[in-house]
C-alpha cells in the first residue's frame, strides 16, 4: 500500500517561466532516463528479488522514485504558468499544446510518449540490478546536460538535488549487485 | 568474467555486521544532507563547482516544513542505507532519533497549519482537500 504524503521530496519554487526548460525538462518524467521509467523499474524488478535486502531496496527506491516525478511534472507545471499559446508556439511546444493543452503528459524531450519499453525485467537479480546501475548513470547524466541548459537558480538546485539522489541510488545498487555477486545469485 | 570484484571501489567489509565499522562522523545532519541531497559525507559528490544553493524561508510556516522536509529526507537516506545494513546501530540509532523528532515537529505543523497525511484531518471539514497541494506553488507564493 502507498501513503501520500502532502510536500515534495525537496521544495519545487520557480519564480520564472520558462518554457524552451519545460520542454526539455519533461523527459525527467517521461523520458527514457527518466524518473517514471525508474519507479516502474524497480517497482517491476522488486517482486522476483531473491532476498529481504533486495526486496527492501527496489521497493524503498521505487517508491521515493515515484516522489521524483512529482517532483520534475511539478517543475514543469511551474515552468509553463500562465503561458499563452503564442509563448508556447515560440518555444517549440505547439505539437505538445495540440496534444495535451496545458497539461503534464509524461514524454521526452522530443514529445515521445513514455513506453515501457524503457526498461527490462529479466528475471535474474543480477542482470536486472546491474541494469539499475546503468539507469541511474544515464539519469545523473541528464540531470547534468539539464544543469548546463538553465542559469535559473530556483531550477538548478532541484537539478542539483535529484542528481545527487541518481549517486545515492548507484552506490546502494552497487552494493547490492556485489553482495549478490558473492552470494551467486 | 567481464570484471571482478575488484574493479569496484566498495569495500567488501560492509557486508560483515559492524565490527570495527564505524560511519555515524561521516553523516551530515538532516538540514545539511537535505540540502545536498545526501546524508553521507564520504559519498556526497558535487556537480563541478556547483554545491547546492541554500535555503530561505519565507516564513515561519515554510521554515518549519523545510525541518520537517529535511528530517524526512534524512530517515529516507537512512532507509536505503539500513535496507542493506540493517545491523548498523550507529545509523538505526540516528533514524530512530530523526523519526522522533520528525513525529513532534509534525504534530505541531499539523495542528497551526493542517494535515499532511489524510489521516492527520481535523475540524468539521474534511481539510485535506484544502489547497495548497504540492504542484501549485507559483513563484513562492504559496506553500511547499
Amino acid at each position: 500500500m502507498f501513503k501520500y504524503i502532502k510536500h515534495t521530496n525537496y521544495p519545487v519554487n520557480i519564480k520564472k517561466k520558462d518554457l524552451k526548460m519545460a520542454k526539455y525538462l519533461i523527459t525527467q518524467f517521461g523520458g527514457p532516463n527518466g524518473e517514471l521509467a525508474a519507479a516502474m523499474r524497480y517497482f517491476s524488478q522488486k517482486f522476483n528479488m531473491p532476498d529481504d535486502y533486495g526486496k527492501a531496496l527496489l521497493n524503498d527506491i521505487a517508491t521515493e522514485e515515484l516522489g521524483h516525478c512529482e517532483m520534475i511534472a511539478s517543475m514543469v507545471c511551474e515552468l509553463t504558468k500562465n503561458a499563452t499559446v503564442k509563448e508556447m508556439e515560440e518555444a517549440g511546444l505547439s505539437s505538445m499544446f495540440t496534444e495535451h493543452g496545458k497539461g503534464v503528459y509524461p514524454t521526452d524531450a522530443n514529445g515521445v510518449p513514455f513506453t515501457v519499453s524503457y526498461f527490462a525485467v529479466t528475471g535474474d537479480a543480477l542482470a536486472d540490478i546491474m541494469e539499475d546501475m546503468a539507469a541511474e548513470q544515464k539519469a545523473r547524466a541528464v540531470y547534468e546536460n539539464l544543469i548546463t541548459l538553465t542559469d535559473d537558480e530556483d531550477v538548478k538546485r532541484i537539478l542539483l538535488f535529484l542528481r545527487q539522489r541518481e549517486i545515492v541510488h548507484y552506490n546502494r545498487f552497487k552494493e547490492l549487485f556485489l553482495y549478490y555477486k558473492k552470494k551467486g545469485y | 568474467m567481464l570484471f571482478e570484484d575488484s574493479d569496484f571501489d566498495v569495500n567488501m567489509s560492509i557486508f560483515i555486521p559492524d565490527v570495527n565499522f564505524s560511519r555515524d562522523n561521516r553523516t551530515y545532519n538532516p538540514m545539511e544532507g537535505f540540502l545536498r541531497g545526501n546524508m553521507f559525507a564520504d559519498e556526497y559528490e558535487p556537480y563541478k563547482n556547483l554545491t547546492y544553493f541554500k535555503l530561505v524561508p519565507r516564513d515561519e510556516q515554510e521554515k518549519m516544513l523545510y525541518q520537517i522536509m529535511a528530517l524526512s529526507f534524512a530517515i529516507n537516506d537512512f532507509n536505503l542505507y539500513l535496507d542493506l545494513h540493517p545491523d548498523n546501530k550507529e545509523i538505526l540509532e540516528l533514524f530512530k532519533k530523526y523519526v522522533t523528532e520528525k513525529e513532534i515537529l509534525c504534530k505541531e505543523y499539523i495542528r497551526k497549519y493542517g494535515p499532511l497525511e489524510v489521516s492527520e484531518v481535523s475540524g468539521n471539514k474534511f481539510n485535506w482537500i484544502n489547497s495548497p497541494w504540492p504542484w501549485d506553488n507559483l513563484g513562492g507564493s504559496l506553500y511547499v
